[in-house]
């Protein structure tokens, strides 16, 4: 009874949008990774990984996600585990210590870190009595549980995954009901730091030289992308160049002369919006942010309706989080944010990208099917 | 359940609303900017202004012995070469090329022509590789006449010592097609195929530099952009002495065969030498077909590493875990006397002592210096083989030492299961006598017992034996430095250490002992001779080819109080071990006492 009440809930426009940008995901890694002998063995594996994706969907949506939320401190602490584990054991990948290797498979675990901090937050603000309007001093533990995490992370170092957590803890924060006047004052708080580290030469001398020299040229390359046009700001110029090449219409399928000849670094992964948007134009480029955003608008619908505090706050963490990836990889690769390893969700190569990108679609699924049922 | 409303929550969703809103505008306006405003002058970069990057090899990392002096290292040579591109009128500069390099125009058009499908634009094509210096002066002083011809540096590998430890070093060549699916590696490179070059060739191999181009529409050069140098492979600090090697290697000669020295106190490999070798000189510059059919179908091996990859009879050698055995197990008393007459019986068999005439009563000490053989068929009879077998493998034999080079074998420890099982018969009286003086099924490679004089030297603290002290970063300092590692200890009874160390000591300085040719005035030398036969009846008056002589053994330790060196050395069908190989093993004792302890590290 429950499955077919579950299947005749589901909401298939939201299932359709979801198939519509997997699909173009697929293709743009097709031509991505294609080479001269034919496709990539990457193909092959990026359609395995989707293929796991679907099947960690369907199973995210079986059991009720007041389940999972009674699971969310667990899923935390593994994660944290796993990053503690990496700190120790991991696999060095380009320079950083990020991957945990299982058997054949390299697993990334601050991937599923943010989204296991998405849920833990939810659980933690929907069960605090206080409920909203919060000022600062109240959210000690919410800091704890973000701050954990963040500091294994930056250890790696992976700098943008760092600000990931730390945006989308924000954000979750900001639903949950923190106080108008304690968003100004940590604004505040964050102004005067920064300028301090900007402006105050011994500060930013001490926090300058903390950096690793490849954060430190990624810094430099995005304040003046001229400055290196070899080295870091090679990703950054490339990229732009891929995009704007593209022009209103696109170079065609498999066309594009920046992706197809190895100008374009990374192009399967971080900066696989460069290859849509220079193959398939503004066109295609355009049609993919309003699909993205099309979804994300669901997913707030989806907060909005549903039937508990911890549900809503679990669909608006998972929307929230969802946008920053988007954005902040778009953003990336149209040149008006730096360069940070952020992948785009339900596109860019990479197995634990994909499975926790559908893992959490799966609970926004979830969520959005069980808003009209009872509980039992 | 309680159904707390979301309340608090619904009020904040316009501001996640507004987010997405806000943001998704500004990137599609951005996108607007970029694709439409300005896409015509993005797609003119794209086409007329490319990147063009080629790759600088970077210099492989040096191999050091340990006190720092290289054994394998890079010659800086010279190559001749075309960068079609550069030359407006390329016929015209190979007819100007041709007399000075003494290659056909047609051959040079082949070399262009075949390098075509790989090769990005500007790529150089090399026509000369480790070209003369007359050549080179003549290019260089000729330059305007020979547009695109340049003169490129190169990194080669060289091996300046040749044939020596050949086998641990390995050697590099072209990038085959599963090392380029497996690891992405460039099609350029050269890298490890065998040995320690195959084995760390991510560390040697370092990071390929480039030298950045700006091409126009028509593919010419509109300006270089800059080098970014090539990133040195890691060095490595190897654990060999050169000296010691080098005494191996002369020690041993022309002959077929295998040294392998190491500390007895950290697993240290000091010296490991297997012949016959090959010139690993011969592989960086591609080696020609013929020489490869040549090198691989040598009866005589070449390409093997004998000190690991060969396995042989140990001969009597093997008397010393015969005896270790015998006393660990108590079967043999010390003190007992055993009667040899020259041969003792089995069945209507006769089994012969080495000496002909017998050694008459002997017991356990002067058994183990003179190699009595009748005595140690008795007591391996008294133990049974199956017995033995435990404390030979006890003592390593059966398995891998795990030293980290390629295909080391483990030989083979036999028993009544493993003969029925191989060949459906049951196990002899004989096949007690002939395995406990090493002469039956018993397989062991030179590396094996040369941890067992070592075994016997330190006490049965198995040691990983270990071929890489340290790596070195060359452009960062930054050192990984291999302490010892202590894999386990087999404890051994202190008495019947101490017997067997005090006959092993006689086997080279009592009257009667077998290996006098090992004893240096230096320092006492303990050790064992073996001779494995090859065939197991000679035909009386015929004189033997060398094919069908024995194997050689002689395994040792010294200075016999304070053991600082283990060695084995075997000679194929060298004959005598006390003649044929327990010389050689002095050499190296020799050539390590001699520097013991004044030796320092750079």
């Amino acid at each position: 009874m429950l499955e077919r009440r579950l299947l005749s809930n589901l909401p298939w426009g939201m299932v359709t949008l979801i198939a519509a940008i997997a699909l173009l995901g697929i293709a743009s890694v097709y031509s991505a990774t294609y080479t001269p002998q034919g496709p990539s063995s990457l193909f092959t594996k990026q359609l395995i990984w989707v293929f796991l994706g679907v099947c960690v969907m369907i199973a995210a949506l079986v059991p009720d996600y007041h389940t999972i939320g009674r699971y969310a401190y667990v899923l935390y602490a593994v994660s944290v585990a796993a990053l503690v584990l990496v700190a120790i054991i991991g696999r060095t990948g380009m320079g950083a210590q990020r991957w945990l290797a299982i058997g054949p498979f390299a697993f990334q675990p601050s991937e599923l870190a943010k989204l296991s901090l998405v849920l833990a937050l939810a659980r933690f603000y929907a069960e605090d009595p206080r409920s909203g309007n919060y000022g600062l001093r109240d959210l000690a533990i919410p800091a704890a549980m973000l701050v954990v995490p963040l500091i294994l992370v930056m250890k790696q170092p992976d700098l943008g995954t760092a600000l990931m957590l730390a945006f989308t803890a924000t954000l979750i924060t900001v639903l949950a009901g923190i106080r108008l006047q304690a968003v100004v004052a940590v604004v505040l708080i964050g102004v005067v730091v920064a300028s301090a580290v900007f402006l105050v030469p011994p500060v930013r001398h001490a926090i300058w030289t903390k950096l690793k020299p490849y954060q430190q040229k990624r810094i430099k390359a995005f304040v003046d992308p001229a400055s290196d046009p070899l080295g870091s700001g090679y990703h950054a110029t490339q990229a732009k160049i891929a995009v704007g090449s593209g022009q209103t219409t696109g170079k065609g399928f498999r066309k594009g002369t920046q992706s197809q000849m190895a100008f374009l670094p990374e192009r399967h992964t971080d900066f696989i919006f460069a290859v849509i948007a220079e193959e398939q134009g503004f066109l295609g480029s355009s049609l993919l942010i309003v699909l993205y955003v099309a979804l994300l608008l669901m997913g707030v619908e989806t907060a909005k309706n549903a039937k508990d505090k911890i549900g809503a706050l679990m669909a608006g963490g998972i929307t929230s989080m969802l946008s920053l990836y988007v954005f902040i990889n778009i953003g990336m690769a149209a040149g008006i944010l730096p360069v940070v390893g952020v992948p785009l969700p339900l596109v860019s190569y990479g197995g634990t990208s994909i499975l926790t990108t559908f893992l959490a679609i799966g609970l926004l699924l979830n969520i959005r099917s069980r808003r009209f049922m009872l509980f039992y | 359940m309680q159904q707390d409303s979301p309340v608090s929550v619904l009020r904040r969703l316009p501001l996640l609303m507004g987010f997405i809103i806000l943001f998704a505008t500004v990137l599609f306006f951005r996108l607007w900017y970029l694709q439409v405003i300005k896409g015509a002058y993005y797609q003119e970069l794209a086409e007329s202004n490319r990147i063009r990057p080629i790759k600088i090899r970077p210099p492989r990392g040096v191999m050091y012995d340990r006190y720092g002096r290289p054994m394998v290292e890079n010659v800086l040579t010279f190559d001749i070469s075309i960068v079609p591109e550069d030359a407006p009128d390329i016929d015209a500069t190979i007819a100007k090329l041709s007399p000075i390099v003494h290659l056909a125009p047609d051959a040079m058009h082949k070399i262009i022509d075949d390098a075509e499908p790989v090769r990005v634009k500007y790529e150089p094509v090399k026509i000369l590789e480790e070209a003369p210096w007359e050549e080179i002066a003549m290019v260089e002083t000729r330059q305007e006449d020979l547009p695109g011809v340049i003169v490129e540096p190169e990194h080669r590998r060289h091996y300046p010592y040749g044939g020596m430890a050949a086998h641990q070093f390995g050697y590099i060549g072209k990038v085959t097609q599963t090392q380029k699916k497996q690891e992405q590696a460039d099609t350029g490179l050269l890298v490890g195929q065998s040995g320690l070059e195959k084995l760390h060739d991510k560390l040697l191999r370092g990071v390929a530099g480039r030298r950045m181009i700006q091409v126009n529409a028509a593919g010419m050069k509109v300006k270089d952009l800059g080098i970014e140098e090539p990133k040195p492979g890691t060095d490595l600090y190897l654990t060999l002495d050169l000296d010691v090697q080098r005494a191996a290697e002369e020690g041993l000669g022309d002959r077929a065969g295998s040294v392998v020295a190491m500390d007895p106190n950290s697993g240290e490999i000091l010296a490991m030498v297997s012949h016959p070798v090959y010139d690993p000189n011969l592989f960086p510059r591609g080696i020609s077909s013929r020489d490869w059919v040549k090198l691989s179908n040598d009866p005589s091996h070449p390409l093997y590493n004998r000190a690991v990859q060969s396995v042989y009879p140990p001969g009597s050698t093997f008397k010393i875990v015969t005896a270790l055995a015998g006393l660990l197990s108590g079967e043999i008393d010390p003190n007992e006397k055993i009667t040899c007459r020259g041969y003792l019986t089995s069945g209507k068999k006769a089994f012969r002592c080495w000496k002909k005439g017998g050694h008459g009563s002997i017991s356990f000490h002067d058994a183990l210096v003179q190699s009595c053989d009748v005595y140690f068929y008795t007591m391996g009879d008294r133990m049974g083989f199956d017995r033995v077998a435990q404390y030979a493998r006890n003592l390593g034999f059966g398995s891998l030492t795990g030293i980290e080079l390629y295909d080391e074998k483990k030989g083979n420890v036999p028993t009544a299961a493993w003969k029925k099982e191989r060949n459906g018969e049951p196990w002899y009286p004989a096949d007690n006598y002939m395995n406990s003086i090493g002469q039956g099924f018993m397989l062991v490679s030179p590396i094996q017992n040369c941890q067992l004089v070592s075994l016997v030297a330190n006490g049965g603290i198995f040691y990983q034996p270990q071929i890489v002290k340290r790596t070195r970063n060359r452009e960062t300092g930054e050192q990984r430095v291999f302490p010892p590692i202590k894999k386990r200890t087999y404890a051994i009874d202190p008495a019947a250490l101490e017997l067997v160390r005090n006959a092993l000591i006689g086997v080279t300085t009592e009257a009667g002992g077998t290996a006098h040719g090992a004893a240096t005035p230096l320092a006492v030398v303990a050790g064992k001779t073996g001779t494995a036969q090859v065939i197991a009846q000679k035909v009386a008056g015929q004189r033997l080819s060398e094919s069908t002589q024995d194997h050689a053994w002689f395994i040792g330790y010294a200075p016999a109080d304070n053991p600082g060196i283990a060695v084995a050395v075997l000679v194929e069908h060298g004959g005598h071990g006390g003649a044929a190989a327990a010389p050689v093993a002095r050499k190296v004792i020799e050539e390590y006492l001699k520097h013991a302890g004044t030796k320092t590290a750079q």
